[in-house]
């Protein structure tokens, strides 16, 4: 009697097990596995970029889903480090079986990511990683760069700084690879649209530093025009506070990227300095249109705060992986790759594409400066000036010589 | 010539007070790492998490009380007693039974402490940047040394630095408390068996060690923008101070500050492409030479 119930049990469990693996072969939806930073400083840049995608997921869900599929998700903490980042994609991949990866905002780890994306031949989102390397020399097929990137970014300051008056520059930075990309690209740039320009001198200070003070009294002491901030994270803070209160914003213009972006700006409520130069690629009140309002009200609805970069960046991915399968017709990489490429769909600011050649994702960029507004307890983004795509994103030719 | 002459020592001076101020901040919340590491032995890598929660507590005590300049002072304050309660809690609650332990173990214990912390900061704050307003009378600037600007709240931490320099000293030297802090630290078995309660005052020293941490985690919020990860910038400079000013003394974490604060100040103005690593050049040299720490260690 024992010895029964005992070969019974096993043999149920053994024929349980062969019950549970065709059911995770069988793909009643698409998964996508999200690798990105939760802990630390970076979680007030990807929360927006989860939140951003929940929000069309959810969408799309709500309608039936895409091939009659729903769209799911895990996410995981890479704690922004590269090594767990990678770990964590191998794992979601051989594991957890999904179609597409995304993520992350730490670019040493979006390459590790996107090395092993192309082996595996699974199509990669790149959602908040700023690296040129990303899409440029280690770009391969499945990648697709779903936010702005320092080559962009260096380029669209120039365009907008060249015709400034300004000649003697000083150019200081985050000493790490994001900022010594954008001031490369920047100054590069620059210089050949405006070959007067002169380098008055250069510093660097460490990431995560607190107090830039004695930076910002060395620079006010050589007297440059203009200086170019390249500086990131919670450094956009403290280097604005630290101009404020030194009095460097009323006597030295500056430009840092996201200077007018409402992460560095809402914290600092009317205490941020005005007439500090910046680039962005998305305001939630701005441009003013419907499509723009019905967004962020949505957005406000569900997580309660005003979208930024990240949830425009986020919400789009989602909305192109649901159009791309629509389009190709079935769940299956090559086809979701192949019709995304040149795809373009309606986002809360006008149309956007993704470029065929390289998979960049055709973001509008805003140049602008800090500026007081009635209407706000912050600062927000004036006299803004639209860059175009032509004038600020590398050309196919340029990226695809430097792929290897 | 002069006219050349003045400007660059009114840049050396200017670099020279902005050092100093920095090094206020630094030598506060090292003096608070070293007192501990002192007294109690223990390694306190969840320091910079209490300076952090210094930093976020000011945050929200001058939210609610309006997001004025008195908000700031009702701050510095409160908050660091909140601190100080959290510390008391965790010492007690904690600590106390472990201090035979090893140190590696306790350095292991304060390390999850902080990733702990950590954690619940995101929990309660969120992962947005939170910023505290300058003090009214102290926004802005002033014209010092040939007309360099040099901010207010930075002449106002010039000041706050040398009264805590002064009130630690009253107290370790001039109160009992201090005394018996002291003895034990030296030998803690015989001071217990004069008949001093040791646990209580370890109790003591760790709370006004973790206060300072709370100090300085309010001074510097008006300065920085108060985000996740603040404590582990800190915490490594501040490991780096009192391993060069001799573990466990105070005078050694004023002068660990010093040094610190001034070589990075002046490594700016001498080659500002590379200024990083002035500080850590220091700590370098200093350790190559006295390999125990500039003062006399107390272990």
């Amino acid at each position: 009697m024992k010895k029964s119930v005992l070969l019974s049990m096993s043999l149920l469990l053994f024929v349980g097990l062969f019950m549970v693996c065709p059911l995770t072969y069988a793909q009643n939806t698409i998964k996508v596995g999200i690798v990105d930073t939760y802990t630390g400083p970076a979680t007030t840049f990807t929360m927006d970029v989860l939140d951003g995608f929940k929000l069309a997921v959810n969408e799309i869900n709500a309608k039936g889903g895409v091939l009659g599929k729903k769209i799911e998700y895990t996410t995981r903490d890479e704690k922004f480090k590269p090594d767990i980042g990678l770990a964590m994609a191998k794992e979601l991949v051989l594991k957890e079986k999904v179609d597409i990866l995304m993520g992350t905002i730490n670019s040493a780890t979006a390459l590790a990511i996107s090395d092993f994306a192309k082996k595996e031949k699974l199509p990669f989102f790149v959602t908040f990683s700023k690296s040129e390397k990303i899409i440029g020399e280690k770009g391969h097929p499945y990648i697709f760069n779903m936010n702005e990137n320092t080559a962009m970014v260096g380029k669209a300051a120039a365009v907008a700084l060249a015709k400034k008056p300004y000649i003697k520059y000083w150019i200081a930075g985050d000493d790490y690879e994001y900022g010594h990309a954008i001031a490369n690209s920047l100054w590069n740039n620059l210089k050949k649209l405006k070959p007067q320009v002169q380098k008055a001198g250069e510093s660097w200070w460490k990431v995560g530093e607190a107090d830039f003070t004695p930076y910002i009294t060395q620079i006010l002491a050589a007297k440059p025009d203009f200086i170019i901030a390249a500086t990131g994270g919670a450094g956009m803070v403290n280097f604005q506070k630290a101009a404020k209160a030194t009095g460097l914003s009323q006597k030295i213009p500056f430009y840092q990227h996201t200077a007018i972006e409402l992460s560095v700006l809402k914290p600092q409520g009317q205490n941020a300095p005005e007439g500090v130069f910046g680039t962005a690629n998305y305001f939630f009140y701005y441009p003013d249109t419907p499509s723009n309002r019905a967004f962020v009200d949505e957005f406000k609805r569900a997580y309660n705060r005003e979208p930024r970069i990240g949830a425009l960046s986020g919400y789009m991915t989602a909305r192109f992986i649901a159009a791309g399968y629509k389009k190709a017709g079935k769940i299956d990489t090559e086809g979701l790759i192949k019709a995304l490429e040149g795809m373009s769909l309606d986002s809360p600011v006008g149309p956007m594409a993704i470029r065929g050649c390289d998979h960049q994702l055709e973001l509008p960029m805003y140049f602008g400066v800090t500026t007081k507004n009635p209407k706000y307890d912050f600062l927000v983004a004036g006299d803004v000036q639209a860059i175009q795509a032509k004038d600020y994103m590398p050309t196919c030719d340029e990226v695809l010589r430097v792929r290897k | 010539m002069d006219a050349v002459y003045s400007i660059i020592s009114a840049g050396v001076l200017s670099q020279v007070f902005v050092g100093l101020s920095r090094t206020t901040i630094l030598f506060i919340v090292a003096s608070g790492l070293t007192l501990i590491l002192g007294v109690l032995r223990i390694p306190n890598v969840a320091h910079g998490s209490l300076y952090m929660i210094g930093a976020f507590t000011a945050f929200t005590v001058t939210k609610l009380s309006g997001g004025g300049s008195a908000g700031f002072w009702i701050a510095l304050v409160i908050a660091p007693l909140i601190v100080a309660l959290i510390s008391l809690i965790a010492e007690r609650g904690m600590f106390q039974f472990l201090y035979e332990r090893e140190h590696l173990m306790l350095l292991l214990l304060t390390f999850a402490f902080s990733l702990v912390f950590g954690d619940l900061v995101k929990l309660v704050w969120g992962g947005e940047y939170k910023s505290v307003p300058v003090p009214h009378i102290f926004q802005g600037f002033v014209p010092l040394f040939g007309g360099l600007p040099f901010p207010l709240y930075n002449l106002f931490l010039l000041l706050a630095g040398p009264v805590v320099a002064i009130l630690l000293y009253l107290l370790t030297n001039k109160t009992k408390m201090g005394k018996i802090a002291r003895a034990a630290a030296v030998d803690r078995e015989m001071v217990g068996a004069v008949g001093i309660n040791v646990s209580r005052v370890f109790a003591t020293v760790f709370v006004i060690g973790c206060y300072l941490a709370g100090l300085g985690g309010v001074l510097v919020a008006p300065t920085v923008s108060v985000t996740l990860g603040m404590d582990h910038n800190l915490i490594i400079e501040a490991f780096l101070i009192v391993i060069m000013g001799g573990l466990g003394n105070i005078w050694g974490a004023l002068l660990g500050a010093l040094i610190f604060g001034l070589t990075q100040s002046l490594g700016i103005l001498i080659w500002p492409k590379f200024g990083i690593i002035f500080p850590y050049l220091a700590v370098v040299v200093v350790l190559l030479f006295r390999p125990t720490g500039l003062l006399k260690s107390t272990w």
